[in-house]
């Protein structure tokens, strides 16, 4: 094995990780804010997927990246005011459950309008010709995955780091109970952060839907490498999502190169180690961004 | 549910006992009656015994697991192998898959009950698709890959083939061997002890209790049944589907003992009868069963987190309550309603968070 499909297997690596990172995100900030484990984020990311696939197919691919994203907002905000929302008091085997029953209503609904094959769901075309990137030959596709991801987590932490939400938002993360004690309305911050989590998980569908395939179950199928990307990063922290996204990405892509057979496993494999080693994650406490 | 098992005579326990062995042995007979089939009472108890086990963790140590599909399926798959490959003896399969269930299940619990609420949730799930993915792919060669484990022979007991009415008989003595002891642990100071944890494991650790020991030993115990259901239900289906080891037969089970009602031992079985029961009636006539299921689930949830369970004790606190007024309203002429006996709510919050 030469050096430079060795690079490029790492930079295939990178593409993985960073659709972990999308979806690890906006379930770091859902669970890190509201304190929700989000069992149905898998789901809104397959929505993204199916919703990127019906309108690329019909208006064109960029009409749904824009459009995508902002219709998964606002199916988040819906699902926080119509239902999330009155699982806050409740037990937390309670807000796992109704995730967890809501993952399972979208999937079947899914399956029901699209019926349950994969969905052909191509980018661009010219994003899968091949271009010289130096050390071989790469189809742009997945440096458009990698260099979007970039954009969005920049985007993230400039938008916590300098902007008011996003000082709320952190301060939320914190210590959510003192935020309210100081009279800020910590609830409608809840369904904004709420939407922002789908929105990333559209993002993730609509860019990562053609390199996952469309289908009713690839939600939990990519959910729970995610949640694994989350713990093993630390829950709550944002970096660590990050890092433990890229992680999970390069060890999938990796094995694919050594020992394929073992691909599907390598994640589960990698977390074991991790938290037999350091039970609370790489970034054990609630750490926040900045 | 919990006090009347403490205070239960021998005498209650055994009539209890013997009405439930008379339901269980006469369940093939009654579902032909109401829309069923003679085999789905076997598939019934089967379940059960998976919720049974299950509620033994979840119910009373409110730690919900959304893995166990891991032991059932590795009892499924190991009890298969055997038979596949060895004799038909029945008990040596059964007893071969719930050891090893039982030491997977120990072994995850050391792993998992580290942590509690929702990383336990995310961890045993993440364990549980390894050993589906293990068994898809490295391990094929052992496990059947894509096909699983077919043309497994019918099992026998002492030479008699297990099959149709007898085979139930069987799943029917194990089914009550299981409640038995479940019962029995429900009762003991030990199941005490699983409750405390659920009411508030941080208090009990002060005291100087070990709890990570009683964890462990309730999943190891939970994982046993959901093992011992397995590989009744690989026996029985003489046939090991990947789908064992799959999420979705966690979620089924998550599922069943929500609609019975955690933490009362009967309800997750009569929630594992209701589900398998209302698939078989309803995907005859529609395709959208597991739609109707998880709207179902849901509904569960969001009203009646109780189950099934809690609504007889609503119904029941109804009853008695209206029953009370109406003697009293006849005792003092035109008294006011109202200011009746608060009742207990079946189902304690866990302040785990």
């Amino acid at each position: 094995m030469d050096i430079g499909s060795l690079a490029l297997q790492l930079l295939t690596g990178l593409q993985i990780g960073a659709i972990y990172v999308l979806i690890a995100l906006g379930l770091t900030l859902i669970f890190g804010t509201l304190g929700v484990a989000n069992f149905a984020h898998g789901a809104l990311f397959v929505i993204g997927g199916y919703l990127g696939w019906l309108i690329s197919s019909t208006t064109g691919y960029w009409a749904a990246f824009i459009l995508v994203p902002l219709i998964l907002f606002g199916i988040g905000v819906i699902l926080e005011r119509g239902l999330i929302q009155f699982f806050y008091r409740r037990p937390v085997t309670d807000q796992i459950l109704v995730t967890f029953g809501l993952a399972l209503v979208i999937q079947e609904i899914l399956r029901w309008i699209f019926g349950g094959s994969t969905k052909p769901f191509p980018p661009p075309t010219w994003a899968l010709i091949p271009v010289d990137i130096g050390i071989g030959y790469y189809p742009p596709w997945r440096l458009i995955i990698v260099a979007v991801t970039i954009a969005i987590v920049v985007l993230l932490f400039l938008l916590l780091r300098y902007t008011r939400f996003g000082l709320v938002v952190r301060a939320g993360m914190h210590d959510p109970e003192m935020l309210r004690f100081l009279g800020i309305n910590v609830t409608a911050r809840f369904t904004l952060v709420f939407g922002f989590g789908a929105l990333l998980a559209g993002i993730a569908g609509v860019i990562g839907g053609p390199t996952t395939a469309i289908y009713p179950e690839v939600g939990m199928a990519m959910l729970v490498p995610s949640f694994l990307v989350v713990v093993i990063g630390g829950m709550g922290s944002l970096p660590g999502a990050i890092i433990a996204g890229i992680l999970m990405g390069e060890a999938v892509s990796l094995a694919v190169l050594l020992y394929p057979p073992i691909s599907q496993v390598i994640v589960y494999i990698v977390a074991a180690v991790i938290l037999l080693w350091r039970p609370r994650g790489l970034f054990g406490h609630k750490g926040v961004m900045g | 549910m919990i006090a009347q098992l403490r205070n239960a005579s021998p005498r209650r326990e055994a009539v209890f006992m013997a009405v439930a062995a008379v339901i269980l042995i006469a369940l093939p007979w009654i579902m032909p009656y109401i829309g069923g089939y003679r085999e789905l009472a076997t598939r019934i108890l089967i379940w059960g015994i998976f919720a049974l086990g299950f509620d033994i963790l979840v119910g009373f140590t409110g730690y919900l697991s959304f893995g166990h599909a891991a032991f059932w399926g590795i009892g499924a798959y190991c009890s298969g192998y055997y038979l596949l490959h060895a004799n038909a003896n029945a008990l040596v399969a059964i007893l071969i898959g719930v050891a090893v269930a039982t030491a997977v299940a120990i072994l995850l619990g050391y792993l998992t009950l580290r942590r509690h609420g929702i990383y336990f949730a995310i961890l045993t799930l993440a364990f549980a698709e390894m050993f589906y993915y293990a068994a898809l792919a490295p391990l094929q060669d052992w496990t059947g890959g894509d096909n699983g484990l077919t043309g497994i022979r019918t099992p026998e007991l002492f030479g008699v083939k297990l099959d149709g009415d007898e085979m139930h008989y069987f799943v029917a003595a194990w089914t009550l061997l299981a409640i038995y002891f479940a019962r029995r642990i429900a009762r003991s100071p030990f199941g005490l002890m699983l409750r405390a944890i659920k009411s508030n494991e941080t208090r009990l650790q002060s005291t100087g209790v070990n709890v990570y020991r009683y964890k462990v030993t309730a999943f190891a115990i939970s994982g046993l049944y959901a093992g011992l259901a397995g590989t009744l239900y690989a026996l029985y289906e003489t046939y090991v589907p990947t789908e064992s080891l799959h999420w979705t037969t966690s979620g089924e089970v998550v599922i069943m003992s929500v609609i019975g009602g955690f933490g009362t031992l009967i309800g997750p079985m009569i929630g594992a009868g209701i589900v398998l029961y209302l698939e078989n009636v309803l995907s005859a006539s529609t395709e959208q069963w597991l739609l109707i299921q998880g709207l179902i689930f849901m509904f569960f949830v969001i009203f009646l987190p109780g189950g099934v369970m809690e609504g007889l004790q609503r119904l029941a606190d109804w009853g008695r309550k209206r029953h009370e007024s109406a003697t009293e309203a006849e005792a003092r002429g035109a008294a006011p309603k109202g200011a009746s006996a608060p009742t207990a709510p079946l189902r304690q919050r866990s302040q785990k968070g």
